[in-house]
């Protein structure tokens, strides 16, 4: 539980940050987390890199069709899907969000599923990989459309309020969306119904190649939520206590009764935006080795050794724990083969109309010959 | 049995629903205290609260994008969208998430939700107050498109859509809310979305059309009779799903189709309907189907009129399927 007497000051100059680089409290800070918890965060952002390297071997090896790497976002992720009530909250995220689905238990065996759009995937098959979702746990299934989920998500804490079921919704998406009309409909509607939402920028400062001073004059993205009446808490991203902590306030405080707030994770993204760009062309590999040298996983591990919780053994042995778990859940998913192909034609409505029926016939005689 | 206008009807039908479902509920621009602009949601906030009746900022987006969270998360919305023509600036929400969600997510989430606009012409609105943009529903999978004409089949399918588990567009043609008056059942009643209703029985030709030109339409149809020629008018009501059955079999009968409507020829529903019958019917058929339909223009003002099917150019048409 968050302390009571914790309380982040919003629209601060500098980024929110409790933990320095070298993985030092930078005050005294009461965090009340078991050891247990600590390490947890460990591993799930241990996982989410192993998640984003094996991805990075699918593509290569042309067993998937798709990527958008989230390395540099696992500190921030974890501590979003830390942070909320999983099965009880409602997530909608955004396509670089692997490592957050991931520790959000989302089975290992769907979240390739989705990735290779075989049998494995809960979803059929339906989207490209890097959009995945569960109604069992209330994440609401990625959209590639930039923004076009922050309506949604303002609708589901509407409904949240006006059935008093204490449930929050949070919503993720990168620095571009915040450019969408649809992302200024979505908090205003929010904010002006006082609705449990947490809007939350993992901001890369890139929207493919398009730098952060391309994208917004504002001197940050908390800051935009002066407009609309809201708290905008400024976070390092890559301090995983700093995320995590601002990111229970602003859930417990929406689950309170006071409203959504707008929290900027300041993150880095170590690869590409895709398996389809080549980041060379507007970022200098200088440039990108500075900002490696800031992993979140490593601030981490300092800090979790300071603590006592980390060394090498126990962090070797864990890596290779996960690293077998994925792969075993890839092979798994490997195997499920493809979707049934009539299944195009199933979920466009409760039922088929005449129109897909003919269409679906069709296929059927096709395929059949 | 109570008379209503088409205005009234939407009225009753939303009332009845808030009462009969407390997930039923009503978000747009003005439909709370205000109670709409033309007043289909008169009533309702003081009845069902603030809550349950929401006056949504200015936002399309955020109106459309609401009622899928809202949707998704267990509601029954029924969003307005005050004119028709100003739907565009929702229209990622309708067309990438309402549409799409089902699909997209493998059938876990769905938007069970109903999108209520004014369309049409006929009102001297200019082309931002005047337009009839079904066609972009209807060629947007995932939706169902429903455009009425008569008050008793308003509150008959509006309260079936705000029931049906899928999106749907229902399109109210404001020239129509306070045309005509009949009597409307003050007791619960659907008709099914996807049933075309057939208003005039005949074996000489079959008149097809929905929404706002089932006036014109209908009127031919009497001078149609006066001269001695036997049409059946077909009222779709549901544009997506359209009956296919309903018009087939009537052409099959009568040999020649003439399809109406007032939205923009290009693409549009009126073209999907003639080729099909087109399609099954080709060896029956006394003659090629022919469109009457609004111009491939922007909706102009001046001929506000001229621009939607008018009487004469239905029966010129008749005309020359009947001569062909």
């Amino acid at each position: 539980m968050v302390q009571e007497k914790i309380r982040f000051q919003p629209f601060s100059p500098e980024p929110i940050r409790l933990v320095d680089e070298q993985g030092h409290w930078i005050a005294p800070f009461e965090h009340g987390l078991s050891p247990e918890q600590l390490q947890r965060f460990y591993r799930d952002m241990l996982a989410a890199r192993i998640l984003d390297e094996k991805l990075v071997i699918l593509i290569r090896t042309g067993k998937t069709s798709f990527i958008a790497p989230h390395a540099g976002h696992e500190g921030a992720q974890v501590a979003i899907a830390h942070a909320l009530q999983r099965g009880h909250d409602w997530l909608f995220p955004y396509y670089r969000d692997m490592g957050l689905v991931l520790a959000m238990e989302v089975p290992l065996v769907e979240v390739f599923g989705q990735t290779l759009g075989n049998a494995a995937d809960p979803a059929k098959g339906r989207q490209m990989p890097s959009h995945p979702g569960s109604k069992s746990l209330n994440i609401f299934t990625v959209c590639s459309a930039i923004a076009s989920h922050v309506p949604p998500a303002a609708g589901a804490a509407i409904s949240m309020k006006l059935r008093g079921t204490g449930q929050v919704a949070i919503c993720t998406f990168g620095d571009g969306a915040t450019s969408e009309g649809d992302w200024h409909a979505g908090i205003n509607f929010a904010a002006v119904q006082g609705a449990p939402a947490v809007f939350v920028c993992e901001n890369n400062r890139y929207a493919i190649s398009v730098n952060i001073s391309r994208q917004t004059a504002s001197e940050n993205i908390a800051v935009k939520a002066h407009a609309y009446g809201i708290p905008g808490y400024y976070v390092d991203g890559l301090d995983v206590m700093a995320s995590y902590f601002v990111m229970k306030e602003a859930i417990e405080r929406a689950r309170a009764g006071h409203g959504p707030s707008l929290v900027e994770l300041v993150v880095h993204r170590f690869g590409a935006h895709s398996s389809a760009d080549d980041d060379s062309r507007y970022r200098s590999r200088e440039e990108l080795a500075a900002e490696r040298q800031q992993d979140p996983l490593l601030r981490y591990q300092r800090f979790l050794e300071k603590e006592g919780l980390w060394d090498a053994q126990w962090a070797n042995e864990l890596r290779i724990e996960l690293a077998k778990e994925q792969e075993a859940a890839l092979q798994e998913a490997l195997q499920a083969g493809e979707p049934d192909p009539l299944q195009m034609f199933d979920d466009v409505y409760a039922a088929r109309p005449w129109h897909l029926e003919e269409q679906r016939r069709l296929v059927m005689d096709e395929l059949q010959s | 049995m109570p008379t209503m206008t088409l205005i009234q009807a939407i009225n009753s039908a939303l009332d009845e629903e808030m009462g009969r479902d407390e997930r039923v509920m009503l978000l747009g621009e003005d439909v709370g205290k205000r109670g709409g602009v033309f007043l289909a949601t008169e009533g309702l906030q003081q009845k069902y609260g603030p809550d349950r009746v929401i006056d949504s900022p200015l936002s399309e987006a955020a109106i459309l994008g609401a009622a899928v969270g809202l949707a998704a998360h267990g509601m029954r919305p029924v969003a307005e969208i005050q004119f028709a023509d100003y739907v565009f600036p929702g229209i990622d929400q309708l067309f990438s998430q309402a549409a799409k969600l089902r699909y997209r997510s493998g059938g876990q989430f769905t938007a069970p939700m109903v999108v209520r606009m004014p369309t049409g012409g006929g009102v001297k609105g200019g082309h931002h107050h005047s337009q009839s943009p079904e066609a972009h529903f209807a060629h947007t999978a995932g939706l169902k498109v429903v455009v009425v004409s008569t008050p008793y089949d308003t509150k008959g399918l509006l309260k079936a859509a705000i029931r049906n588990d899928d999106p749907v567009v229902f399109m109210e043609p404001k020239r129509l809310y306070r045309a005509v008056k009949e009597e409307v059942p003050s007791d619960d009643y659907l008709i099914p979305i996807g049933k075309a209703a057939v208003r005039r029985e005949g074996s000489d030709i079959t008149l097809v059309s929905y929404g706002g030109p089932m006036v014109e339409t209908l009127r031919a149809a009497e001078e149609m009779a006066a001269a001695g020629v036997d049409p059946e008018v077909i009222d779709l009501r549901t544009v997506m799903p359209w009956d296919k059955e309903t018009v087939l079999n009537s052409v099959a009968k009568t040999g020649r189709l003439l399809m109406i409507s007032e939205a923009p020829r290009m693409a549009s529903v009126a073209s999907e309907v003639t080729a099909t019958v087109s399609e099954e019917l080709f060896d029956q058929l006394l003659a090629p189907p022919l469109r009457v339909t609004g111009f491939d223009t922007p909706y102009p003002l001046a001929q506000d009129k001229l621009y939607m099917p008018t009487v004469t150019r239905i029966l010129n048409a008749a005309k020359r399927l009947l001569d062909y």
